[in-house]
């Protein structure tokens, strides 16, 4: 029991470390790293919320959540993309003041309820028959539709990246950016477009917290999971698949943490779980040999000087 | 050298030389200015006078003696997180964990006055300071020694050894070093031998404010006037050409960490000796995050973080006055500090376009300035 229901988590608990890292995945691939990641989590969990509570659907809520994830995107990739300033110090800003306006404006519209305010979170969707295989049926069938479109996103994003044009593009636009200009695309765009797509993924993926799992919002709740999809880009190589692998294990983690939790099992201290999937990360950045980082991660593109 | 000494430049010119010292306080003025206007802005959502509430604000923070000795406590520890993030920043590198060094540095000092309560004053205070530098430098020294071995993505780990280090003090505050009565996740009062001394009487202005700007200081000679800080600086500003010189920067990436996480971690001392006297779960939980917002505004420079610092403190006088006082949510001063960041930022540009245009026109007239 207490192993299906650890699975069963882990499942869901991955969505928004798959969401939030294909993004992340997508816009390394063009240079640029989507440093704003942790506020866009938080600020698309606080939007979700929002949306679904005043509108009473959980749709509006996603979207609410995409948009706010689109808007901190447009001003990091215009500010890092095409004012060319520094991606990790501008990450930073917008990350601290994303938080304060998701809090501020939770305020304004709610004032300081009693209660916590709650929604209906996304309800499971069983798969008939593949749902009543035993221990894995309900881990990989018995889930909600975001849960099911987020793997699903990952072996797609692969697709994309490797099998297509586009991302040919893409990856050339990281890899080579003067051969991308030479061949007549603006960098630059290329580069905003991926920075809005990985902002909107991250957007959906802080709403899962608030409207896909608790159905409520508080302001601690991401509490630096923005930064372990951001950091399962960098373990999975920038590759969809690896990220995919790396996600599931994350999952599994923090599924494990909450289940010996609440089940009231102690061998080791709580904040011993609550501290294993940053434990992880830091070992897991340390172990990894062999890196594919895009050649021109992080610096900004100048047309004029090449 | 023939050529005559240039006169004094007019006022645009000097604002605008990206090198000067105007500029260098000029453009951060004009964040502060929009970051308080954008914030205010936000304000008029709860139907606050903008204007009211920063009249409030400075009027709070300038009130009476014991508040305007309070700025100086605030910005105590606020100049060494900021000394944290400014400091690795000059080498070119990312310490994004004060706050888990801060944390680590806090808990170690209280621990020692705990243990050591029969030690004079004289014995017990620098004890405390070193063992706290001590935890916040080795903790930070983890993150330049994954650098520099595995080649580990700096941002990242000091990022997430600050997730562990507020574990770590969770746990220790639970348990081994939970307060006598076992009430809550907090630590006895230490004994008074253990307080840093106050430096106004009746007020929360003590010495670490001092001890915060010897810190500043010892930050601008290590940087500018020893050669490890020449080292520092030369791997910041080009790790392929220091790599050249012969400067092994996988020491540096260590020794940067180590004396970032020493500032965190003494921020610690002065917050729990100085001003809190026990440590409870989880208090401060901006500082690391605020000193990032400091040090940005200080232009990364130990002179500029003790004035960024100082004005953050009179902010944060003010505004904890204010919030609690009206309606305006205490997250109003995360999105002002947040504003004035984007601002520095945005004025790195202007700064920059107004560089390149000043340039332009010299070449255009035909002036003889390179």
């Amino acid at each position: 029991m207490i192993l299906e229901g650890i699975l069963v988590r882990a499942v869901q608990m991955s969505t928004p470390l798959l969401l939030g890292s294909l993004g992340e995945v997508i816009v390394e691939r063009t240079g640029v790293m989507n440093m704003a990641i942790e506020g866009i989590f938080l600020l698309g969990a606080w939007a979700g919320f929002t949306g679904a509570y005043i509108t009473g659907s959980l749709a509006a809520g996603f979207l609410g959540a995409i948009a706010a994830g689109v808007v901190v995107g447009a001003l990091y990739g215009w500010i890092t993309v095409f004012l060319k300033q520094h991606q990790i110090v501008t990450g930073v800003a917008l990350n601290i003041l994303a938080a304060g306006i998701g809090i501020f404006f939770y305020r304004v519209l709610f004032g300081v309820p009693l209660l916590p305010l709650t929604v209906e979170p996304l309800r499971p969707l069983a798969v008939p028959l593949l749902s009543g295989i035993p221990i894995l049926g309900p881990a990989l069938f018995r889930q909600n539709i975001l849960t099911y479109l987020a793997w699903g996103a990952m072996p797609l994003g692969w697709w994309v990246l490797f099998r297509t044009r586009t991302g040919l593009v893409l990856r050339s636009t990281g890899a080579d950016p003067e051969a991308v200009d030479a061949a007549g695309l603006s960098v630059e765009r290329v580069r905003f477009g991926a920075v809005l797509a990985a902002s909107a993924l991250s957007g959906l993926a802080g709403a899962f917290y608030s409207i896909g799992y608790l159905g409520l919002f508080s302001n601690d709740m991401i509490g630096g999971r923005g930064w372990i999809a951001f950091a399962l880009c960098f373990l999975g190589n920038w590759n969809p698949l690896g990220a995919l692998l790396g996600a599931v294990v994350f999952g599994v983690a923090d599924a494990a943490a909450i289940t010996l939790q609440t089940s009231g099992i102690r061998m080791v201290p709580n904040e011993f779980l609550i501290a294993l999937p940053y434990m992880l990360t830091i070992a897991a950045t340390v172990a990894r040999k062999r890196f594919n980082v895009p050649a021109s991660l992080g610096t900004a593109y100048f047309k004029e000087e090449k | 050298m023939t050529e005559k000494k240039r006169e004094k430049p007019p006022l645009y010119e000097s604002l605008t030389d990206p090198d000067g010292i105007p500029a260098s306080l000029f453009f951060p003025a004009l964040s502060v200015v929009l970051g308080l206007a954008s914030a205010g802005a936000l304000m008029l959502f709860l139907g606050h006078n903008p204007v009211a509430v920063y009249l409030d604000l400075f009027s709070f923070a300038f009130r009476d003696i014991y508040n305007i000795a309070d700025i100086f406590a605030k910005a105590a520890p606020l100049i060494l997180t900021g000394l944290a993030f400014a400091f690795a920043f000059q080498a070119g590198l990312f310490n994004i964990g004060a706050q888990g060094q801060f944390y680590l540095g806090a808990v170690a000092s209280a621990a020692c006055a705990l243990f050591f309560p029969f030690l004079p004053s004289r014995l017990l205070l620098p004890l405390c300071a070193a063992v706290s530098m001590t935890a916040g430098g080795l903790w930070g020294s983890m993150t330049g020694y994954f650098k520099a071995r595995f080649n580990a993505n700096e941002f990242l780990v000091s990022m997430m050894s600050t997730y562990v280090a507020v574990a770590v003090m969770d746990f220790l505050v639970r348990s081994p070093l939970r307060e006598a009565k076992g009430e809550y996740p907090q630590t006895d009062v230490l004994a008074e031998a253990a307080w840093i001394p106050s430096f106004l009487p009746g007020t929360r202005f003590h010495w670490g404010f001092f001890l915060a700007l010897a810190a500043a200081g010892a930050a601008w000679i290590l940087l500018w006037k020893t050669t490890l800080g020449f080292r520092m600086r030369a791997v910041g500003r080009n790790r392929a050409a220091a790599r050249f010189a012969g400067i092994r920067e996988k020491s540096v990436f260590v020794s940067v960490f180590l004396l970032s996480g020493a500032f965190a971690g003494l921020a610690g001392f002065i917050e729990v000796n100085g001003v809190q006297h026990m440590v409870v779960q989880g208090f401060n939980p901006l500082l690391g995050a605020e000193g990032i917002g400091i040090a940005v505004l200080g232009g990364a420079h130990p002179f500029g973080v003790v004035l960024s610092a100082l004005l953050f403190g009179a902010l944060k006088v003010g505004g904890l006055l204010v919030t609690q006082t009206s309606s305006v949510p205490s997250s109003i001063i995360a999105i002002l500090e947040g504003f004035v960041m984007l601002y520095v930022i945005l004025s790195f540009y202007l700064r920059h376009r107004l560089k390149l245009a000043g340039a332009r026109k010299r070449a255009a007239s035909g002036g003889k300035e390179p």
